[in-house]
């Protein structure tokens, strides 16, 4: 590299004779096995999923057929009331999800940032463990807990005078039951982020703001929350994606039920897929729904751009 | 942070966060309470806070199962597998984007473009890439899952790797390679001491992803190389659901990503938090 860097100068062309050629394409080579992994277990997929979405597709014993019909597996979609379900279904989640885990986030964030510098330590510890843990597993737990009979969640409630809930039996509880279970898991993810911001912010806006006499509520509303912003956007963009295409705790908890109640659009997807293998469909589900995606990642990444 | 403070009122935030980790925690505790209680401990009302008799039966039905303990290596051999293969490649690729200019801005447009790849649907690379898999023998093999899960952390392993090089100075470098050494050995001797943390907290942030896989290896594997969460989430889905058992299980899958977090937990949110603000 000491010849990559001589040539840049410009003042060793002996150097650059004696080196070799991949050595002066150096760069190249770094970034090459990530593009390589990338383009082979992605994009090729990806490009593969984008021609399955206009044709009629078989697969049976490795033989793969695919035959082009043009748009109808995109117009079946916008009549299917089971792909309109789990988007309406989706929306809810997502904006459920991401505003709660925001605020609780933001509130532990917060209250962490005036501990002191010890107590911090080991309580950030504690904090991310949840975060960690498969998701999986902590569904088990909470089905556990959630038990209609012997849940300590319906003993808690009565301890409280409230009668038992069916939990993840009632269609109606179902899905806010599994959001309860992401906002405990993924709020100290939310927490993280924003408590890595706070640290971060410039102290002169606070000393300007102590002696102007403004009281903590209006500090935290017309100072903290402004400077901010930029990791609001970031954590809106990760965690809105992340939220969007939840399937694995509804897939392991729920498999979508009771009735549609808990089926989601990559969980809906998954099942046109693998249940019915109708990949033709699935895929054109798939693509729209990577519009999507990428219509929300570019709004979100222009925001951070102008911030 | 500003402004003068009493004593209780920061006592009292002290408590009050106290009181929040207890309740974040409080589930993780009970979860793993009850696979150590018996099946009359754990269905009493009201419930038990610390199992009056401890017992190990559900631990040894589930390690005794025939084929558990083939989920738990397929599950490490998956997760060394995806872990050196994306740590490997992520900073080889974090080191040329921090160290070179690419022509045509193009250092920018390789972090915006893996950026982007993390947010494709699942279903847009599973569906193709079992349909790949099953024509070319990767299907249910541990090095078809290793790559999948690389694939899936490599943004990870790229972003949080370039947090780290971009931390280290220049100078460093270029004086190591002026002392006459090549820039393997410059590279060697300087770079790789100094981002060991580093690479650390990013392959535990990597082992703990794939540990925890669940679509991909659900679509992916059948029985050869089906991970942990596969057998976990089996246990839930059964007609007749033992919820003993199910929580040994849970168990079992937990408590390696608990050692693990505790063992690097500083680095572990300098990398989280890395991955996140300075990702945008």
């Amino acid at each position: 590299m000491l010849n990559v860097l001589r040539r840049r100068r410009g003042d060793d062309i002996q150097a650059i004779a004696k080196t070799p050629w991949w050595e002066l394409h150096l760069k190249y080579f770094f970034i090459a096995p990530s593009l390589a992994l990338l383009a082979v277990m992605a994009v090729f997929p990806a490009i593969m999923s984008w021609r399955m979405a206009f044709s009629r597709v078989t697969f049976k014993l490795g033989e793969l057929e695919i035959e082009p019909i043009g748009f109808s597996n995109f117009t079946k979609a916008f009549s299917d009331n089971l792909i309109i379900g789990s988007t309406v279904r989706t929306a809810v989640w997502v904006l459920v999800v991401v505003s709660a885990e925001i605020v609780v986030g933001l509130i532990i964030a917060f209250l962490m940032s005036k501990l002191h510098s010890r107590a911090r330590m080991v309580f950030t510890a504690a904090l991310i463990i949840p975060l960690v843990l498969p998701p999986v597993s902590v569904g088990a737990g909470w089905l556990v807990m959630m038990d209609v009979n012997f849940g300590v969640l319906n003993y808690l409630l009565s301890l409280v005078g409230i009668e038992p809930l069916l939990w993840l039996a009632d269609d109606r509880t179902a899905l806010p039951s599994i959001m309860l279970i992401d906002i405990w898991q993924s709020s100290m993810f939310v927490f993280i982020l924003m408590y890595a911001g706070i640290l971060s912010l410039p102290q002169d806006p606070y000393e300007a703001a102590a002696i102007d006499g403004a009281s903590p509520w209006q500090i935290f509303r017309d100072v903290t929350i402004p400077l901010l912003r930029p990791t609001f956007v970031v954590v809106l963009l990760l965690r809105t994606l992340d939220a969007a295409r939840i399937a694995d705790r509804m897939l392991a908890m729920t498999r979508g039920g009771p009735g549609s109640s808990t089926e989601t659009v990559t969980l809906s997807i998954y099942k046109y897929a693998f249940i019915h293998f109708n990949f033709g469909y699935a895929s054109a589900l798939s693509v729209m729904f990577q519009v999507v995606l990428i219509i929300l990642a570019t709004f979100y990444i222009r925001r951070i751009l102008r911030t | 942070m500003v402004g003068e403070r009493t004593a209780p009122l920061v006592l009292s935030r002290h408590v009050l966060m106290l009181g929040v980790v207890l309740i974040v925690l409080a589930p993780v505790y009970w979860m793993l309470m009850i696979g150590l209680k018996t099946e009359a401990e754990f269905s009493q009302i009201p419930p038990t806070i610390w199992p009056q008799e401890f017992t190990l039966e559900w631990f040894e039905a589930v390690v005794g199962k025939r084929g558990f303990g083939e989920q738990i290596m397929n599950s490490i051999i998956i997760a060394a597998i995806a872990t050196s293969i994306a740590i490997t490649v992520g900073s080889l690729a974090a080191y040329g984007l921090s160290r070179f200019q690419l022509p045509w801005g193009l250092n920018y447009h390789i972090l915006f473009f893996i950026l982007t790849v993390r947010m494709f649907p699942q279903t847009v690379t599973v569906v193709p890439l079992f349909i790949f898999f099953t024509q070319v023998g990767l299907i249910d093999t541990h090095i078809g899952m290793g790559l999948v899960h690389s694939m899936l952390e490599l943004p990870l392993a790229v972003w949080m790797m370039l947090g780290f090089f971009r931390d280290i100075p220049r100078d460093l470098e270029e004086a190591a390679m002026v002392d006459g050494d090549h820039w393997l050995g410059a590279f060697r001797k300087v770079i790789v001491p100094l981002v060991r943390p580093g690479l650390a907290a990013t392959s535990i942030l990597i082992l703990i992803a794939s540990w925890n896989e669940f679509l991909f290896a659900l679509i992916l594997t059948r029985t050869e190389a089906q991970t942990l969460p596969i057998a976990v989430a089996n246990q839930i889905t059964q007609f007749d659901i033992l919820y003993g058992r199910m929580m040994a299980a849970s168990a079992i899958s937990i408590i390696p990503v608990l050692i693990f977090t505790l063992l690097v937990q500083r680095n572990l949110i300098r990398g989280l938090t890395l991955g996140g603000v300075s990702g945008a």
